[in-house]
């Protein structure tokens, strides 16, 4: 609990990141985040399912509260080198917002998720595992 | 004491099945289980056909399924290889049309339900992949003229088309070759398998009914546990129709004769781009586009090489020839393959998918008996209602 405490505390230190919206609309999804970004996402529909299409949304902020921009989002399977049969198109949204379409999980395992962002001359790799049944 | 073992033998040998036991399942294999069910799932719908459903499209695609005009010489329909009786497949190693054919002709069960078709995935929808054989000159060798010739000329079939699609058949031979083919779809859609003693024992397992579980045998249940576990084959034989519905290359040879491959996937991605027909073009009745986002998404990738369609196991008993291009015959044989196959052939860079199990011949009579409780016998087919009666 306490560590969890001085996350937030951590996360919210910075003024630019406590304005960064984390809710996209469902009250549920995941954050992301490293040295310079923040990243807010959730699947849509909600629930992930192995070989179905599913959609992320975006909301992609900086510690610098300067724009950011979601360059790619793919997936692989590490542990078998595998990568998604699909290539995902970014739509880009107003504040920060994106929408990632045309991702599909064909097989159920633990998939992880790379989500290029760039702000300025500076770009970064966030990941994010998926374990799916 | 001499009573009570008595009926106790008696209680064991009576009633074989019911009284064989259940293993010790955990809670994350009953899990598993419960993932390839339920069984029959609600009716397939395409969006991308207008008729998909409707049951006056589907009793015209029944009666254009089995007519050999459909075919250039007027001798070969879609009936001719995918048979009622042979479990909507021809029962023999590879196909056959003017010419003989490279790949196995795949069982229609549950194929309203796949979203790729093809053993490369070369067709995005029913209805296109069922155009595919019509025009191909191997096999059906016919043509839109045709077919739309005989969609005018005959009075029934003319007849059956307004009341499928609700307007009179017109003279555009091509939107009548689609129409034909969204018939056939809509009457391919409703093939769906029966239940199977494995439905009944994932059934009875997520009830937490022991005894009815009990009644699938030790055989059986020994197989399933080596298919949802160490076997790792449910993977891609995922969900309730054993598929994820993608792609594997499991190590069957590229060559079909000396000096020539099939390249599977590979090859079915450059003809899915190619075609008229495919959801992205403008026979595609889904105005949402939602039902073309795998085409839209879709890549394509060194790896496709080799790769073909993970079939359903559902019926896979019945199938007699398996893999893609029927090379082995029984599946006896399918599992001695995959205890076996050569982990040079499959050249994986990170932990392979497919790798040589090592079965004991218990253990591969054990996945058999499992395979063979995903099949079960169909009740007998009705003629189809006539078209105008």
């Amino acid at each position: 609990m306490k560590i969890l405490a001085a996350l937030f505390a951590l996360l919210f230190a910075n003024a630019a990141w406590a304005d960064c919206p984390l809710d996209l609309g469902k009250g549920t999804g995941w954050v992301v985040f490293s040295d310079h970004y923040m990243i807010a996402f959730r699947p849509e529909p909600m629930r992930i399912e192995v070989g179905q299409p599913f959609s992320l949304l975006f909301n992609v902020c900086t510690k610098s509260n300067s724009p950011a921009e979601l360059l790619m989002v793919d997936a692989t399977m590490p542990e078998h080198k595998h990568p998604m049969n699909y290539r995902p198109t970014i739509v880009a949204g107003t504040n920060g917002r994106y929408r990632a379409d045309g991702l599909v999980f064909h097989m159920p395992g633990r998939w992880e998720l790379s989500i290029d962002v760039r702000a300025g001359e500076e770009s970064e790799r966030l990941t994010h595992d998926f374990i799916l049944k | 004491m001499r009573r009570f073992l008595l009926s106790l033998i008696l209680l064991a040998t009576s009633s074989p099945a019911a009284t064989q036991g259940l293993l010790d399942w955990s809670q994350d294999e009953v899990s598993a289980i419960e993932r390839h069910g339920p069984w029959p799932p609600p009716p397939a719908h395409d969006p991308s056909n207008r008729v998909s459903g409707v049951p006056a499209a589907i009793a015209l695609g029944e009666h254009l399924f089995n007519d050999p005009r459909l075919s250039a010489d007027g001798r070969m329909s879609c009936a001719t290889c995918h048979q009622a009786g042979r479990d909507w497949s021809d029962g023999r190693a590879r196909g056959f049309g003017t010419a003989d054919l490279d790949r196995r002709t795949p069982s229609l069960w549950n194929v309203g339900y796949a979203h790729w078709f093809g053993w490369d995935g070369a067709g995005d929808s029913l209805w296109a992949q069922s155009i595919r054989p019509i025009l191909d000159r191997r096999e059906m060798g016919g043509s839109a003229a045709e077919v739309g010739r005989l969609l005018r000329d005959d009075k029934a079939l003319a007849c059956g088309y307004e009341r499928a699609f609700g307007n009179k058949v017109g003279d555009n031979d091509e939107r009548l070759l689609v129409d034909a083919a969204k018939a056939l779809a809509a009457f391919q859609a409703t093939l769906v398998s029966p239940r199977t003693r494995f439905d009944a024992f994932r059934d009875a397992m997520v009830a937490g009914d022991r005894a009815a579980a009990a009644r699938y045998t030790l055989p059986e249940q020994r197989g399933l546990r080596l298919f949802i576990g160490t076997g790792n084959c449910d993977t891609c034989h995922f969900g309730p129709r054993f598929t994820n519905g993608e792609f594997g290359d499991v190590g069957i040879a590229f060559f079909v004769r000396p000096g020539e491959v099939d390249s599977g996937r590979l090859g079915g991605l450059a003809k899915l781009a190619g075609n008229p027909f495919n959801l992205l073009g403008r026979y595609n009745d889904d105005a949402s586009g939602a039902s073309a986002q795998r085409t839209r998404h879709v890549q394509r990738l060194h790896a496709n090489f080799g790769e073909f369609r993970v079939p359903s196991l559902r019926q896979v008993g019945r199938a007699a020839a398996y893999m893609h291009s029927g090379s082995l015959a029984t599946l006896d044989e399918v599992v001695r393959h995959y205890s076996e196959v050569s982990p040079d052939r499959l050249h994986s860079d990170g932990t392979p998918l497919v790798r040589p199990l090592g079965l004991s011949p218990r253990q591969r009579t054990d996945l058999v008996a499992f395979l063979s409780s995903l099949d079960a016998d169909a009740p007998p087919r009705p003629a189809p209602p006539p078209l105008c009666p």
